[in-house]
């Protein structure tokens, strides 16, 4: 497999080894480098560590008052940029903390400022007694102890915890390092310290997994159905309390291997709780992740009872988007772990070619199971720059990114449509609904008029007057046989726009416990 | 078309790959312990040999190869294979998934002491 060059980043030739085709199998011949400092001169994508260890990991907690010690703009990603719903009425993203620092307590310190800020939060919402502090560029830089002003507090305040994660933006090349930095405070400050009520024989850590639009408790669902306690949730709609608890677990379940598999390692060690990486994404690699976590406990007739109901329920309009997605060239450019949780079943599934994976912030783990999963042809990029990612889009002429806010309104100026892969457009897209509703998102976007009617230069392109409306389905069916246009089973979605709803206020079966786990 | 071990190696090869995410943990150690325990199981189960559960962990190896095995259900020609050749095939796969993964990758962090 070769290194891919880029025209535009001739000048930098250490770019040359964060890009490859993929020509084969074989992840011996090249493999994008990845986790590297940024190289002087390249505009990256990226976020800080600091962003990655609050933003991504930490600020999911639903129960808690989340403070940023450092610059009030450090704060900017709440509700408009981040979709980690809870089931608490969204206490975490509606409410955003910051010490706001300025620059008389660079001078003078803001450990006073700090001390003050925890007060006032905790007598703003004294039913919240849970606080995470983070640690900013700005008050690294002047060296505040924030884990000395906790540890008065926690004294002055006997019935509040307080977690401190010591990850400035400067930690690490991405937000990964951040990742990796408050994955390990957590196992090493918190976990341990609350003993859990054990109310099945099956227990679960469900890690990875930040609740995007719901996704965590669309997986819930299914766990509780099996009769399986989710002991914790690292961190999407989790309890901070409940994550103290962690090291009672049978099994942790990984989604998102790039973000949390750090924490699963340590428990691993530490505890002897088993890893077990999963796929919620697609029917068939759900299927086969219900169903491994039913072997382990021994109920694998229960994955498999809610495998049926869920594909009987939601295949056919599954098959009606894929119908009329077949060929439809996608660039997967999301930030670590979505690469290679789609590559291979977006094209099964949906029959959508990919012509290009793309990592802002993963390791080559990363890049060796996106290859691995995509097919032959497509270019793997590490960490582009804005030109590169204009370069590829030129050249491969996708009619879909999906990708993040940012690249994907460069992508907009050239009329390539977007699908928002972090917060998602339509989500959740866990679960078999959920892999119907990204489904209708791409077809939304793939054939929205919008794409073609913006195409068209009034200063020079002919105008046609004689047809004035198209819809999407006028695009989408035009070259299709007639079997599927006639077909009485496929249709499109018809879930609920809320497709949570269902899920709230749902009975679950109770399995009376046996104690067959805790022999072992 | 007759499926030799050496067919039946690469087939199987590449169904982990695009579907598996056990032979992927970030250390190289922790690599050979997935590849040994994971394909050690499935080769037990294929043979129809007792498989050990006795921890966690092993029951998570197991549940692994289980779930691949029970996926490998697609491939009729390993059926009718006999267990010394299945033994011989699963032996080149985990020196394959070895190879690929852990002593000719390229990925830089797989000796990195530290999780």
């Amino acid at each position: 497999m070769p290194y891919h060059e880029f025209e535009c980043s001739q000048c930098i030739p250490e770019r040359i080894k964060h890009a490859v085709d993929k020509t084969k199998n074989d992840l011996t011949e090249a493999l994008p480098l990845g986790y590297l400092n940024t190289i002087p001169g390249t505009l990256s994508e990226r976020g800080c560590a600091y962003c990655g260890a609050k933003h991504v990991i930490g600020t999911p907690m639903k129960d808690v008052i989340h403070l940023s010690h450092g610059p009030i703009g450090c704060t900017y990603d709440t509700w408009q940029t981040k979709r980690y719903i809870s089931d608490n009425d969204n206490f975490q993203i509606k409410y955003t903390f910051a010490s706001d620092m300025k620059e008389k307590n660079i001078v003078f310190g803001a450990e006073k400022v700090l001390k003050n800020n925890i007060l006032e939060a905790f007598k703003a919402f004294p039913k919240i007694k849970r606080m995470t502090i983070y640690q900013t560029c700005a008050s690294a830089l002047i060296g505040d102890d924030i884990g000395a002003i906790a540890n008065e507090i926690m004294e002055e305040m006997p019935d509040v915890d307080i977690f401190v994660c010591n990850s400035p933006g400067f930690a690490g090349p991405s937000q990964s390092g951040g990742h990796h930095k408050i994955n390990l405070a957590w196992v090493n400050d918190k976990v341990g310290q609350v003993e859990p009520k054990i109310t099945s024989d099956y227990v679960i850590n469900y890690v990875g997994e930040y609740n995007i639009q719901g996704d965590q408790q669309v997986m819930q669902d299914y766990f509780k159905r099996m009769g399986i306690q989710i002991l914790s949730t690292f961190t999407g709609n989790g309890s901070y309390d409940d994550l103290r608890a962690m090291h009672r677990a049978h099994l942790n379940v990984l989604e998102c291997a790039r973000s949390a598999e750090y924490i699963c390692d340590e428990l691993r060690k530490r505890y002897g709780i088993p890893r077990m990486d999963i796929d919620g994404f697609g029917f068939k690699p759900l299927s086969s992740s219900l169903r491994k976590i039913g072997l382990f406990f021994g109920i694998e007739d229960r994955a498999n009872a809610i495998i049926e109901e869920e594909t009987k329920r939601w295949k056919p309009e599954l098959d009606w988007y894929a119908a009329r997605l077949k060929g439809k060239k996608i660039c997967l450019w999301p930030g670590g772990s979505k690469l290679w949780h789609w590559a291979h079943v977006i094209h099964e599934e949906m029959g959508l070619e990919v012509v290009s994976v793309y990592t802002k912030f993963g390791h080559q783990g990363d890049m060796e199971k996106g290859i691995s999963r995509c097919e032959a042809g497509a270019l793997a990029i590490d960490d582009p720059n804005e030109l590169e990612s204009l370069e590829a889009m030129y050249k491969l002429k996708p009619d879909l990114i999906v990708t993040g806010k940012r690249p994907g309104e460069v992508a907009k100026k050239i009329r390539v449509p977007y699908i928002n892969a972090h917060a998602y457009h339509n989500g959740p897209y866990k679960g078999f609904e959920g892999w119907v509703r990204f489904a209708r998102d791409i077809y939304n976007a793939v054939y929205s008029p919008i794409h073609k009617l913006s195409l068209v230069d009034i200063s020079k392109d002919k105008i046609v007057t004689d047809k004035s409306f198209v819809t999407r389905q006028m695009l989408s069916d035009s070259q299709l046989d007639e079997s599927i246009l006639n077909s009485k089973e496929l249709h499109e979605y018809t879930g609920e726009f809320d497709s949570l709803k269902r899920l709230r206020g749902r009975k679950y079966p109770q399995y009376p416990m046996k104690g067959k786990l805790a022999a072992i | 078309m007759e499926m030799t071990i050496e067919s039946g190696k690469d087939t199987l090869m590449s169904y982990i790959m695009k579907n598996c995410l056990w032979q992927f943990n970030s250390r190289g150690w922790d690599r050979q312990t997935q590849n040994e325990n994971i394909i050690g199981k499935a080769t037990q189960i294929l043979c129809k040999e007792t498989t050990v559960r006795k921890t966690l962990a092993d029951r998570c190896y197991w549940a692994e190869a289980q779930q691949l095995v029970n996926d490998w259900e697609c491939f009729p020609w390993l059926k009718k294979m006999n267990t010394s050749d299945i033994k011989t095939m699963m032996c080149k796969l985990k020196e394959t998934l070895d190879y690929q993964l852990i002593t000719n990758s390229l990925n830089e962090e797989l000796k990195n002491p530290n999780y």
